[in-house]
């Protein structure tokens, strides 16, 4: 397939996604709805502690269940979502009519994962910001790295979490098998995601937070998920 | 449509056999404990053929594993000497096939399906537009698929099918739920899309509908081939029973 007839028949279905969601608001409200009330609720269960200058341990440890209440509401909402990532398919069997066209899987996973990285992308921009203000946390110039950790995390998550999936819309019990497989699969993204959000809440410089391997674990999981999925995506869908 | 079938001769039935589309042997399909397909032998040749039978018969079955998006327990299906595959993309190409849903996403309009599976298929949007009119769709194509009757989608699903101009047609019950114009232009679009190198396979209950333009007919009976031929108004049919 020539390159340009990939990335055109690739876009095509993803802006096919998207345009099915904004008309239909299936997916990304209840993973909004489900995200925002989490951070709410969340927020009554973390005392706001005095600032120091220095970290103490009261505050390294409320960085790291602060990081891990961000990390555990996107990976919830996010399963949500996916989850619902084939149903747009299976309505009318459109299913049965993708698969019959000449596009190749990969570019299909492609497609569907892009659209779940939008979801996702969606889901943070109102969580982060919004635990930010609950928790009263101030990045300062951390917003930058952390928005890179967002990337790296996101990447990982989505693939993972689209390949997934596809294996469980084949299933009759999809809902209860997606987040079997994708949770334990998802445990090293989102330790990784936590360590370096809670470095980035306790301000540290991003030369340390490097030499601590954990954006070279995420990088190996993106890279590793990413090609997998879309190498396997035509056996998930089989 | 048996005595038809009586009147035909062999020798053209050979001579149909030559140019053999579709090979299947022994095709088996199960699903759980049910047997849908009993090893299944047929041989098809070019035309608009008719897939008969009760319900449960196999024909919904047997036309998912031709368009590959079914894999047989057993058997083996070949479209022109090579096993089918939906894998294989240049297959995929070659078949257009309309199951018992529409295969249009509900919420895109039917212009914006049709647009969007001509692209996938390297086709320009027009051409979506085209086999709109084909069925008598035009009038429709701002409204939403999911909004269009149950006899508009299935004109709709033609069309999707009829999109690419494939080598293989493969429709199940076309004719379900259209009132006599709207099937009087479905038979239009498919016997404009008929050709001689291009096989359809159509399974339907309306037998007499089909009867008008099909060269021949298969009866499947409890995932068995119990009656086929070709049609005798040419002469040129023959039975094979």
């Amino acid at each position: 397939m020539r390159p340009s007839g990939f990335l055109a028949k690739t876009s095509a279905l993803a802006i096919k996604d998207l345009r099915v969601e904004l008309r239909g608001r299936d997916t990304l409200p209840p993973m909004l709805a489900f995200a925002f009330t989490v951070a709410l609720v969340l927020a009554f269960a973390v005392p706001e502690l005095p600032a120091t200058a220095r970290p103490t341990k009261l505050t390294v440890a409320l960085a790291y269940v602060e990081a891990g209440f961000l990390w555990i509401t996107v990976l919830f909402a996010g399963l949500i979502g996916f989850a619902r990532t084939f149903e747009v398919e299976r309505e009318e069997g459109a299913i049965d009519a993708l698969l019959l066209a000449p596009v190749d899987r990969s570019g299909l996973f492609i497609a569907k994962a892009a659209a779940n990285l939008v979801f996702v992308a969606c889901v943070e921009a109102v969580v982060v910001p919004s635990l930010a203000l609950f928790f009263a946390i101030d990045l300062g110039a951390g917003w930058l790295p952390l928005l890179g950790v967002i990337v790296l995390v996101d990447l990982g998550f989505v693939a993972a979490g689209t390949l997934f999936a596809a294996v469980a819309a084949q299933t009759r019990s999809r809902e209860l098998l997606l987040p079997l497989l994708a949770l334990p699969t998802l445990v090293p993204v989102f330790i990784a995601a936590i360590e370096l959000t809670a470095d980035l809440f306790l301000g540290a410089a991003f030369d340390d937070m490097a030499g601590r391997g954990w954006f070279a674990i995420l990088l190996a999981f993106d890279v590793i998920y990413g090609v997998v999925a879309a190498l396997t995506f035509e056996l998930a869908l089989d | 449509m048996g005595d038809e079938w009586r009147n035909a001769t062999s020798v053209t039935h050979s001579a149909w056999l030559l140019r053999l589309v579709i090979s299947i042997r022994r095709l088996t399909v199960t699903y759980g404990r049910t047997l849908a397909l009993d090893r299944l032998d047929l041989d098809l040749g070019p035309g608009v053929i008719g897939l008969f039978g009760p319900n449960g018969s196999g024909k919904s079955t047997l036309l998912r594993v031709l368009s590959g998006l079914l894999r047989p327990s057993a058997g083996t299906v070949e479209l022109c000497g090579r096993p089918i595959s939906s894998s294989d993309e240049g297959f995929r190409r070659r078949v257009g096939y309309a199951g018992h849903e529409s295969g249009l996403y509900p919420r895109l309009t039917l212009e914006e399906n049709l647009s969007l599976f001509a692209r996938l298929y390297d086709l320009p949007a027009r051409r979506g537009l085209e086999v709109a009119e084909e069925v008598g769709l035009s009038n429709r194509l701002q409204t939403r698929a999911g909004e269009l009757s149950a006899g508009l989608k299935r004109r709709a699903a033609v069309a999707r099918a009829l999109l690419h101009g494939p080598d293989l047609l493969l429709l199940d019950e076309p004719y379900a739920n259209l009132d006599d114009d709207a099937a009087e232009e479905v038979t239009r679009a498919i016997q404009g899309w008929s050709g001689p190198e291009r096989t359809a396979l159509i399974a339907t209950h309306g037998a007499k509908r089909l009867k008008a333009y099909a060269a021949g007919g298969v009866i499947l009976k409890q995932g068995r081939v119990v009656v086929e031929g070709r049609y005798s108004r040419a002469r040129e049919p023959a039975p094979r029973a």
